[in-house]
């Protein structure tokens, strides 16, 4: 009898428990609160958290971030439409950051923001501005494939010689960015046979990081990935890089794309003024400091500001002439998609 | 009044199914078809059989092979092998993913995402069948040996007809539960429907093509489920009339029992010691700066989360478990079945349907925690509604009418009579739910209110960048989290033949 | 004055009618017995007394109340009855002594005194007031059964076979209790059985229930000296029939003419004779001289079959004391003890 009434009060305790701390400790965790910022980021955590708290401290400004990745968060910031909770919008490349400006949904960033930032990372229109950079290389495991074997442009890995060698993380948004990079250099054509190479020549892995790991223990000789994930993990143990080097495509080959990552202020917002504040702070000197300071080690974008020491400079990358602000996201997608890869 | 109940509860498990169908559909069934009808879809689709049949065959095998050799031979150690072979069910099936990958470098394929779903989901197998194989009754294998069939002939003819239900309805979850994996099988780079429905959403948040894949996968739940109902039959396997209420007897291994040791040791081995070893090596690797780490705030969100939800959902399954168990009317069965259809969808399509009709029709709602635990109902109500219906069942209607008799009426009857009867099959299956919220990630992902952290999603990102150091103490918050709701299943399974 | 009237009952389960046009009525403070094979509709006669289940025509009174039929419906809880069920269905999660006092006010469910009262009501010593229903007895389960049933000093207490989940021995000593109680508190009972000793031995007024229909009703000797037609003859006890024909206060059979009340005019009847009314006299002696052909040997007593001499196919059965049966093949003499009674064909 007494175990019972135990078990049924421990039943109704937690049921009341419930209706009680359910609000309150939501709240606490984070519960959509109108007081703060709200930044819909697809960049890193530890970026995004470096740029909100080091803002939070200097303007007092309270902010929230909801993660996510650059297509997704873009087409949701689409769905919500004029009632979006965004008030800025961070990408790590730039056609989801398109996207959401060929909506309409996107405000012009304020003039002394752009002006700090280095004009071929501005789009014509102001509605957005690059935030950092970076650039496509491909890591390779010299134990199974020597330099002078390496491809000389990204376009060479279809042939038939590097057949199950290599790598890449097709399913994420860094991939498609590269891909809508080769598209406007090389037209359709060119681009559907390199991706059904790709879809029966090569691995694909779940993002960037596990490329790169693959190549470093030997189950692929060489990965496309973006040029951070390698700089970060030689600047750490090298856990998962030690038995890798870098090759870089150079000579305006797609495969030396650089691709910009983004800020945008949401036009619904009712938090212009703060969201502005927060653009200007990412593109400061201070906000640009932190892509070096925090082992992000991205290409910094502000006028004059310094890259991390280790990194070869953007210009020594002899990135191909694209314009990255009408890279064709749609088209990729169909084409990636007749490839059999999504 | 009950029926109303149990309809408006179909009818909130169908609305994704509704609007992904819409999505689908939405610029004609020829476009759909063109979605569908290409090679990928193929792939995913022999993917996606191929692990459902492997996976459930070897899930079956070990599941009515450890339950066999634990509930029915003298096996020394039963007690403990009992709870080994059910605490498999603290780990999720991506903690133990990520366990194999840290520990078995190039761990991937097929091959990979069989070893790790079977280890992860083969106690839904051993639960059911062990407790009925604990309780059914002896006099059935007795009457089969006086008619001179040998015993090993008599476990094939009369203990598989016995222990069929169980294995049916472990086989059921298993099976659903592999069509709505998404972070085990994207770890091992083995592509189904619902990882490559991921990839459509997080290029195209809310794609024609994902929910096209969306709909092609609910085509194969509903098969999953047709094919047990057809399995499962109309026989009869309870006891007819007031047979012997004996334990059975157990089998002596004689010469076998090293052999039955060892198998077991090493099934015990590869799902428990296998991740508690790589989460322990990872945990200890010191070179990770763990004051760095906060789960207070991910423990206390997951904990919050799994409570509302699983109070939530064992309420929900109520009405239809109670008509069900109680009628059995087609209606019902009907009612109870179409629970089940959305479940087998990945959080992230319900997930979407949600968005959709909170952007569209109930804006306050947007992003805050009712619509999360709404989408947790409609994902994880199966597993309450086997148990809250388990429970209902074992509850003799006479009772009832004992109750009335006495003078009390049919909401009294029910607080004083059924309710605490049932309360501790009931109580398993909320665990079954918290269990599964606390490894939710998709929907959790997407629907989470802004800022909201729990133990599966913060697992996930820092397993994605394979930072194993920096997830570790997340899974073991998991595993411990979930540690004491799998006493509670076994608890419970061991009281079912109460009646 | 009855405590319990049935008027013009029918009820049906989905698509099978069970009941039809049923009459009861039973008297205050009386036991009534309705007996029948499994499947005649008894059972769901006591459902539909007790509101478990709608009839779908006429109407129920229990005391002057009427608490079905009419466009009057009352739900079980409200018509005060007490119920004890076949396999008592004692609540598994509550002591004996919560069961007993589960349907008293909340107020009064502390009072021990009146669960020992009841307890010893039934015959049950007081410190089983603790236990859990598992750890009793079948018999033990069904006393407690009946002092949860008591409990509410109900009216009308209705009783499902709530002895035949018992073994034989036990069976007697705890119909013996429920009837010591029952008497003791003037409780107007209705008991449905199978079981026609139990039925007989127990109840004041026997209805033998056929096909959904009460085809008898009356006190248990005269349902079982005088019954309306063969079946319910059968279903109170064994039974031989003797195809006669009438004529001035006799019935002409194979035992001869045979003086019985009701026999006037000509007709074909047939005549109930019970094995214990049949006296087996020594081979030439008064009566019927016929041959043992089979004997069936139940220790105090025994059933003897006799083929009579002459006629084809007369077969009779005859009781016999245990020790006295005489060996098969031997010759004997049949005479009938009392007046058999007429069934008309």
């Amino acid at each position: 009898m007494r175990r019972r009434t135990v078990l049924l009060a421990s039943a109704a305790a937690m049921a009341v428990g419930l209706s009680g701390c359910g609000s309150d400790s939501l709240e606490a965790t984070g519960d959509l609160d109108e007081d703060k910022l709200t930044i819909y980021s697809a960049q890193h955590e530890n970026l995004t958290e470096a740029w909100g708290k080091a803002f939070q401290e200097e303007t007092g400004i309270e902010v929230q971030v909801r993660y996510g990745n650059d297509s997704s968060m873009g087409a949701q910031i689409v769905e919500e439409g004029e009632s979006s909770p965004a008030d800025v919008f961070l990408t790590e490349n730039s056609p989801a950051m398109t996207t959401v400006q060929n909506a309409g949904l996107l405000a012009e960033v304020d003039g002394a923001t752009i002006d700090q930032v280095e004009d071929r990372f501005v789009p014509s229109s102001n509605e957005w501005v690059g935030i950092a950079a970076r650039s496509t290389v491909l890591v390779y495991n010299p134990s199974m494939i020597s330099e002078d074997e390496l491809p000389a442009s990204i376009m060479d890995l279809a042939d038939e010689e590097y057949a199950g060698q290599w790598s890449a993380a097709a399913g994420g948004a860094d991939f498609q960015a590269i891909v809508s990079a080769i598209l406007q250099e090389e037209g359709e054509e060119a681009t559907a046979e390199w991706l059904a190479a790709l879809k029966s020549d090569a691995k694909v892995y779940q993002n960037n990081i596990a490329t790169m790991k693959a190549v470093n223990e030997g189950q692929s000789a060489m990965g496309i990935i973006y040029h951070y994930y390698w700089y970060r993990d030689q600047a750490l143990e090298k856990v998962s890089s030690g038995n890798t080097a870098l090759h870089y495509f150079r000579g305006q080959d797609p495969g030396a794309f650089v691709s910009v990552s983004g800020g945008g202020v949401v036009a619904s917002s009712d938090r212009q003024e703060d969201a502005q504040a927060f653009l200007a702070y990412v593109t400061s000197p201070a906000g640009q400091e932190v892509l070096m300071t925090e082992d992000v080690k991205e290409y910094a974008v502000g006028k004059g500001d310094e890259s991390d020491p280790a990194l070869p400079t953007v210009e020594s990358l002899e990135p191909p002439d694209i314009d990255p602000f009408t890279l064709d996201q749609q088209k990729v997608l169909d084409l990636m998609t007749e490839a059999g890869l999504l | 009044m009950l029926r109303g109940a149990a309809v408006l509860v179909a009818a909130l498990c169908l609305l994704p199914l509704v609007v992904v169908a819409a999505k689908a559909l939405e610029s004609g069934p020829a476009e759909a078809a063109e979605l569908l009808w290409r090679p990928r879809v193929g792939e995913l689709l022999r993917n996606t059989v191929a692990l459902v049949v492997l996976t459930g065959t070897l899930s079956a095998v070990l599941g009515v092979g450890a339950a066999w050799l634990v509930e029915r031979t003298a096996l020394p150690g039963a007690g403990f092998w009992r709870v080994a072979f059910v605490a498999p069910l603290a780990v999720p099936a991506f903690v133990n993913s990520f366990a194999w990958s840290a520990l078995v470098p190039g761990f991937e394929g097929l091959g990979g995402a069989v070893i790790v779903t079977t280890l992860s989901y083969f106690p839904f197998v051993f639960l059911p069948v062990a407790a009925l194989l604990r309780s059914t009754d002896p006099g059935l294998e007795e009457a089969a040996r006086s008619l001179g069939l040998g015993p090993w002939r008599t476990a094939a003819r009369v203990g598989t007809a016995q222990v069929r239900p169980a294995l049916l309805g472990g086989l059921l979850l298993v099976a659903l539960h592999l069509l709505a994996e998404f972070g085990a099988l994207e770890m091992l780079r083995f592509p189904t429907f619902t990882t490559a429905i991921l990839d459509q959403y997080e290029v195209a948040f809310d794609s024609r093509s994902g929910s096209v894949l969306a709909l092609a996968l609910m085509v194969l739940a509903v098969t999953v489920l047709t094919l047990e109902m057809l399995a499962r039959g109309r026989t009869r396997h309870a006891r007819v009339g007031g047979g012997a209420a004996r334990r059975p007897p157990r089998a002596r291994l004689g010469r076998g029992l090293p052999l039955a040791l060892a198998s077991v040791t090493a099934l015990a081995v590869l799902a428990l010691g296998v991740p508690a070893w790589s989460i322990g090596t990872w945990l200890t690797r010191t070179d990770q700066a763990y004051e760095s780490i906060d789960l207070g705030p991910a423990v206390g969100s997951t904990v919050v989360l799994g409570l509302a939800a699983a109070l939530v959902t064992t309420l929900a399954t109520f009405p239809a478990a109670w008509l069900v168990a109680r009628s059995r009317s087609r209606l019902a069965v009907v009612l109870e079945r179409v629970t089940y259809l959305a479940s087998s969808l990945p959080g992230v399509v319900v997930a979407l349907a949600l968005i959709a009709l909170a952007i569209g029709f109930v804006r306050p709602l947007y992003q805050t925690a009712p619509v999360l635990v709404l989408a947790y109902v409609i994902l994880f109500i199966p597993r309450a509604m086997v148990t809250t219906r388990a429970a209902i069942a074992a509850v003799p209607p006479e009772l009832s009418d004992a109750a009335r008799a006495l003078g009390d009426g049919p909401a009294r009857t029910f607080l004083r009579v059924q309710l605490p009867l049932m309360l501790r099959g009931t109580l398993a299956g909320a665990a079954l739910v918290f269990i599964a919220v606390s490894t939710e990630l998709t929907a959790t992902l997407l629907l989470a209110p802004t800022g909201t952290e729990t133990l599966a999603t913060a697992f996930w990102s820092a397993s994605s960048s394979l930072d194993y150091a920096a997830a570790a103490p997340y899974a073991a918050a998991l595993v411990v989290l979930s540690a004491p709701l799998t006493w509670l299943l076994l608890r419970s399974s061991h009281e079912e033949p109460s009646r | 004055m009855s405590d319990l009237r049935l008027s013009g009952i029918s009820a049906s389960h989905p698509r099978t009618p069970v009941l039809h046009d049923v009459d009861l009525s039973v008297a205050s403070g009386s036991t009534t017995a309705v007996l029948g094979p499994s499947g005649c509709g008894k059972t769901t006669l006591l459902r539909v007394v007790a509101g478990f289940m709608r009839p779908d025509a006429g109407e129920v009174h229990i005391g002057s109340d009427l608490v079905a039929g009419g466009g009057t419906w009352v739900p079980p809880e409200k018509r005060g009855f007490g119920y004890v069920a076949q396999e008592g269905n004692l609540f598994p999660h509550l002591t004996v002594a919560a069961n007993i006092t589960y349907g008293l006010p909340r107020r009064d469910r502390k009072d021990s005194a009146r669960v020992a009262e009841l307890l010893e009501l039934v015959g049950l010593p007081g410190d089983h007031a603790g236990r859990r229903p598992d750890q009793l007895s079948g018999g033990q389960q069904q006393r407690v059964a009946l002092a949860r049933a008591l409990a509410r000093r109900p009216r009308v207490v209705l009783l499902d076979e709530p002895f035949s989940a018992l073994d034989p021995e036990l069976r007697v000593a705890t119909r013996d209790a429920v009837a010591a109680a029952l008497a003791a508190e003037k409780a107007t009972v209705v008991l449905v059985t199978h079981d026609q000793a139990e039925a007989l031995s127990f109840a004041d007024q026997v209805a033998i229930m056929h096909e959904g229909r009460i085809t008898q009703a009356g006190a248990p000797v005269e349902v079982y000296r005088a019954p309306t037609d063969r079946r319910s003859a059968v279903s109170l006890g064994e039974a031989c029939f003797l195809a006669g024909r009438t004529g001035d206060g006799v019935v002409t059979c194979a035992l001869g003419s045979l003086p019985v009340r009701g026999a006037s005019g000509e007709r074909d009847v047939d005549l109930l004779i019970r094995p214990e009314q049949l006296h087996l006299g020594v081979d030439g002696g008064a009566g019927c001289p016929a041959q043992v052909t089979r004997t069936e040997f139940f220790g105090h007593d025994a059933l003897v079959e006799l083929r009579l001499d002459g006629v084809d196919g007369a077969l009779l059965r005859a009781r016999t004391i245990g020790p006295l049966t005489p060996p098969v093949g031997s010759r004997v003499s049949v005479t009938v003890d009392g007046e058999p009674h007429l069934i008309d064909r």
